[in-house]
C-alpha cells in the first residue's frame, strides 16, 4: 500500500532551479495572499543546470544596447527565426533580475566606475560558485513551500485545465498529489536523449545536466500542450573531453577557432555569414566539417596568451566547470603554450539556447488553461541563459498571479480531480515496481535507455552522422522509436533512485519520439547541424519561415503536426546582428 | 571513480541522517550507510563532476577526481571554503607535483549538518 500525501496550493512550480526559484520570490512578493509551492527532484540548493555554478550571465544588455538591438542579434544568431516578441519581453528584465540576485549576494564583477564587467557583447562577469544555493535561499525566505526530493510524473488535467501534479519522494516513497489553481513548469531542458559523448564511468560527464531528463516536455506532450520547434537541437562546441563551456575560452581570452593547420576556418571559409561571428549554429558547423574533411583537430588557439590571462581562465572555471582545469592538470597542458581542443556534444532538447519547447504566449501561458511555461523547457526564445531564464520565471509568476484574481479562480476551491484519474497515477508512476515484485525478468532502465539512444544516435542525426539526417533515415528513427512505448511496461525498479531512472527514460521517449517528427516535417536545412536535412540542404524562406508545431493528441495518441506564421517586429535584415546603438 | 568519499576520514557527520554530501547530489548518487556511519557513492558512473558534494563536507573527505580515462591519476584539484569570508581556496597539483592555489570570491552559503525535511522524510532509513 502506497501512502499518499495530498497537498493543495495556489500556484505549484514544478522545478525548484533557475526559472522555478525566481519565480516563486517573485510570485511571493507581489501575490502574498497566495501560497506558492515548489516540486523539485533534488534538492533546490544544488539541483539544475546551476549545480556546479555559473561565470557569466550570458545575456545582459550592456550598456548602449537595447531590447531592439538584442532582438536584432538573436534572430540573426538564430538565422532569422524567433518570437520576437518572447525575446523583446525577456530582455526588458535582465536587469531586474540581475540587480536582484546580486542584491541576494551573488558577486557580479564591476569596474572603478561601479559598471558591471562585460565578456563580450552580451555577456557579464560573475563568481556564480554559489548562484544556486542563493537562489534556493532567496525562495525559502520568500516562505514559498519547498518540498525537496520529489520526481514528478506528470501533471493532473480536469477538462482542458491543468489542476496540478503528481509525483513520488525519493525519500519516504510516498505518491504525492498536489492540487493547484496555476501551475508552472520549469523543469529545465533534455539531456540523454542522444548517445553521450563519453563512455563508462564518463558517460554523464555530458555539458548539459544530466538530471534535466525533459520531465517538463513529456508531462506537456502526454497532456496535449502544443510544443515548438523541437527541430532546433542544441549541439555545443565543447572542449574535448571535459565538455566544458568555451565561451570562457573564446570570449574570455579572444581565442580564434584554429584547424590542424592553424587555419582560421571560420574567417577563410565562413566569410560571407560573419566569420568568427557567424551564428552560433555555423561557429559549430564550422569545426564538424573541418574534422570531417579531415582538417581536424580543432582548436580554440590560446597560445600566446599571458600567464595572468590563464589563471583568469582557471578562475573562471573553476566557477563554473572545475573538471576543465583538474583535465589540465592530469594532463599537463597549459593553454597558454598549447592550443585547447574543441569537440561537439551530443544534441541535447534545450529552450533556452535553441528555442524547442512549449509554444507561449508572451505572458508565458502555456496553450493548456492553466498551465505555464519558463526557462529551458519554454520555447520560441533563444538565447535566454541565466538571466532569461529569470525573466521569463518573472513574466510567468505575474500572469500567474493576475490570472488568479482576474479568473476569480484564487476564492475557488481547488478542483478536485476524479479519484479515478489519481488512482491510475499512482499506478502509472509505481509500476515498475511491481514488475519487480512480480519477479520480471523486465527491462532496466539504463538497457531501455541504450536501445533509445542507439536509435537516435544513429538514425536521428547523431554524433557519428556528423548530425545529418534526411527523410530514409528518419523514417527508421520514427519506425524503431515506435517500439519503445510498448517496452515500457516491463520496466523495472527494485528501489526508488531506479524508480526515477526509469522515469526519466520514459519521459525522454516521449520527447525522442516528437522530436523525430519535428525534424522530419521542416524540410530546409535553417540551421546546420541542429538540423542538417541531407535531403533538403539549403535554408528555404519562401516555404519555412515559420515555425514547426506539434501537439500530441490525447486520444488518438497520434503526434499531430502543424505551422505557425512568423512575426517581424523589430525592423531590418533577419540575416544581420545589428550594431549597438549608436556604434 | 570522479569522486571518492574517503573511508578514514568521513564521519558520517555524526548521526546525520542525510548529511550534506548526500543532500546536495543533484543525481541522488550518495547514500549513507548507518550501520558504519559512512557516505558513499553509490552511482559513480552518473556522476556529473559537478563538485556540490565535494564542497559540503564540513571535514573534506570529499576527493576530486578524474575519471581515469581522462587523465593520470596524481593531479589534485580540491575546494576550501573560508567559513565567516566570502571565499573560496581551490589547491591544484599538477602530475608533475607542481602546486598552486587560486582564490576567488563567493558568497559563502551555510549548510546544516542535518535537515528534516517537511516532506516527511524524518525516521526513515537511507542506508544502502
Ligand atoms: C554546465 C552549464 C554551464 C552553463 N553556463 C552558463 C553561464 O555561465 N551563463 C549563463 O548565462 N548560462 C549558462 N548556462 C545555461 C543556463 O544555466 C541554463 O539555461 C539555465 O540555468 C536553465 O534554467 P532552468 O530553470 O530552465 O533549468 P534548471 O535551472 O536546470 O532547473 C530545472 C529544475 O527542474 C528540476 N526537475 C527536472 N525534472 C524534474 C521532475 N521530474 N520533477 C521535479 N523537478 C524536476 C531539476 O532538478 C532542476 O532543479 C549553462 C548551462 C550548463 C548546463
Ligand atoms: S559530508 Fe563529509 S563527513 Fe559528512 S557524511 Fe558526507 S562525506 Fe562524510
Ligand atoms: S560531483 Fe556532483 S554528481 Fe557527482 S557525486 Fe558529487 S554532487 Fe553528485
Amino acid at each position: 500500500m502506497i501512502e499518499r500525501q495530498t497537498i493543495e496550493t495556489d500556484i505549484l512550480i514544478i522545478g525548484g532551479g533557475t526559472a522555478g526559484c525566481m519565480a516563486a520570490v517573485e510570485a511571493r512578493e507581489r501575490f502574498p495572499q497566495y501560497k506558492v509551492t515548489i516540486l523539485e527532484k533534488a534538492h533546490i540548493d544544488r539541483s539544475g543546470c546551476l549545480a556546479g555554478g555559473m561565470n557569466a550571465i550570458n545575456a545582459y544588455l550592456n550598456k548602449g544596447e537595447t531590447p531592439e538591438s538584442f532582438v536584432r542579434y538573436v534572430r540573426s544568431d538564430s538565422c532569422g527565426l524567433i518570437r520576437e516578441d518572447l525575446v523583446q519581453s525577456m530582455s526588458e528584465l535582465f536587469e531586474y533580475c540581475v540587480k536582484k540576485v546580486e542584491k541576494w549576494g551573488l558577486p557580479v564583477l564591476c569596474d572603478d566606475n561601479g559598471d558591471y564587467i562585460p565578456r563580450g557583447r552580451w555577456n557579464i562577469k560573475i563568481n556564480g560558485e554559489s548562484l544556486k544555493p542563493i537562489l534556493a535561499k532567496a525562495a525559502r525566505s520568500a516562505k514559498a513551500k519547498v518540498y525537496n526530493w520529489i520526481v514528478v510524473t506528470n501533471l493532473l488535467t480536469e477538462g482542458d485545465r491543468v489542476v496540478g501534479a503528481v509525483g513520488f519522494s525519493l525519500r519516504n516513497g510516498k505518491f504525492y498529489v498536489v492540487r493547484a489553481k496555476a501551475v508552472l513548469i520549469a523543469t529545465g531542458g533534455a539531456a540523454g536523449l542522444y548517445r553521450p559523448n563519453n563512455a563508462g564511468d564518463a558517460s554523464h560527464k555530458t555539458w548539459y545536466s544530466p538530471y534535466n531528463t525533459g520531465a517538463g516536455y513529456a508531462m506537456g506532450i502526454r497532456a496535449g500542450a502544443e510544443m515548438t520547434s523541437y527541430e532546433m537541437r542544441y549541439v555545443a562546441i565543447r572542449t574535448k573531453d571535459a565538455i566544458a563551456p568555451t565561451g570562457t575560452i573564446a570570449l574570455g581570452a579572444g581565442a580564434p577557432q584554429v584547424n590542424s593547420k592553424g587555419e582560421r576556418f571560420m574567417v577563410t571559409r565562413y566569410a560571407d555569414i560573419g566569420g568568427d561571428g557567424a551564428p552560433t549554429p555555423y561557429r559549430a558547423h564550422g569545426p564538424i566539417q573541418e574534422i570531417k574533411e579531415g582538417r581536424g583537430p580543432v582548436y580554440l588557439d590560446t597560445r600566446g596568451i599571458t600567464p595572468e590571462k590563464v589563471t583568469d581562465l582557471k578562475k573562471a572555471y573553476l566557477d563554473m566547470y572545475p573538471s576543465q582545469v583538474l583535465y589540465w592538470l592530469a594532463n599537463d597542458i597549459d593553454p597558454g603554450k598549447e592550443p585547447v581542443e574543441i569537440q561537439t556534444t551530443e544534441p541535447y532538447i534545450v529552450g533556452g539556447h535553441c528555442q524547442a519547447g512549449y509554444w507561449v504566449d508572451n505572458e508565458r501561458r502555456t496553450t493548456l488553461k492553466g498551465l505555464y511555461a519558463a526557462g529551458d523547457v519554454a520555447g520560441g526564445a533563444p538565447f535566454k541563459f541565466v538571466s532569461g531564464c529569470w525573466s521569463e520565471g518573472v513574466i510567468a509568476a505575474r500572469t500567474m498571479g493576475k490570472d488568479l484574481s482576474q479568473e476569480g479562480l484564487a476564492q475557488m476551491e481547488a478542483t478536485s480531480v476524479p479519484e479515478s484519474q489519481v488512482d491510475q497515477e499512482e499506478t502509472r508512476a509505481f509500476y515498475p515496481f511491481k514488475n519487480h515484485e512480480q519477479g520480471k525478468f523486465g527491462v532496466q532502465a539504463a538497457e531501455l535507455e541504450s536501445r533509445l539512444q542507439k536509435i537516435m544516435e544513429q538514425y536521428a542525426g547523431g554524433a557519428s552522422t556528423h548530425y545529418e539526417m534526411n527523410e530514409e533515415m528518419l523514417k527508421i528513427a520514427r519506425k524503431k522509436l515506435s517500439t519503445l512505448p510498448g517496452e515500457i511496461d516491463d520496466l523495472v525498479a527494485a528501489d526508488l533512485h531506479q524508480l526515477m531512472k526509469a522515469h526519466e527514460v520514459i519521459d525522454r521517449i516521449d520527447v525522442a519520439q516528437v522530436l523525430v517528427e519535428h525534424m522530419a516535417y521542416r524540410r530546409e536545412t535553417r540551421w546546420p547541424t541542429y538540423h542538417t536535412r541531407t535531403d533538403y540542404p539549403e535554408r528555404d524562406d519562401a516555404n519555412w519561415l515559420k515555425f514547426v508545431n506539434s501537439v500530441k493528441n490525447t486520444k488518438s495518441g497520434e503526434i499531430e503536426m502543424m505551422t505557425r506564421p512568423y512575426e517581424q517586429m523589430v525592423s531590418g535584415d533577419r540575416y544581420q546582428p545589428g550594431k549597438k546603438p549608436g556604434s | 571513480m570522479p569522486v571518492w568519499i574517503d573511508p578514514d576520514i568521513c564521519n558520517g557527520c555524526n548521526n546525520s541522517r542525510q548529511p550534506p554530501c548526500l543532500r546536495m547530489c543533484p543525481g541522488d548518487l550518495i547514500v549513507k550507510d548507518h550501520s558504519t556511519n559512512k557516505a558513499q557513492l553509490k552511482y559513480p558512473e552518473d556522476c556529473w563532476d559537478c563538485l556540490p558534494c565535494v564542497k559540503a563536507c564540513p571535514i573534506e573527505a570529499i576527493e576530486f577526481h578524474l575519471s581515469y580515462q581522462f587523465g593520470s591519476r596524481g593531479a589534485k584539484l580540491q575546494p576550501r571554503i573560508h567559513k565567516g569570508r566570502d571565499f573560496i581556496t581551490w589547491d591544484a597539483e599538477d602530475i608533475k607535483g607542481k602546486k598552486e592555489s587560486f582564490t576567488i570570491r563567493t558568497k559563502v552559503m551555510k549548510i546544516a549538518l542535518d535537515e528534516t525535511i517537511e516532506d516527511g522524510s524524518e525516521g526513515l532509513d537511507f542506508s544502502i
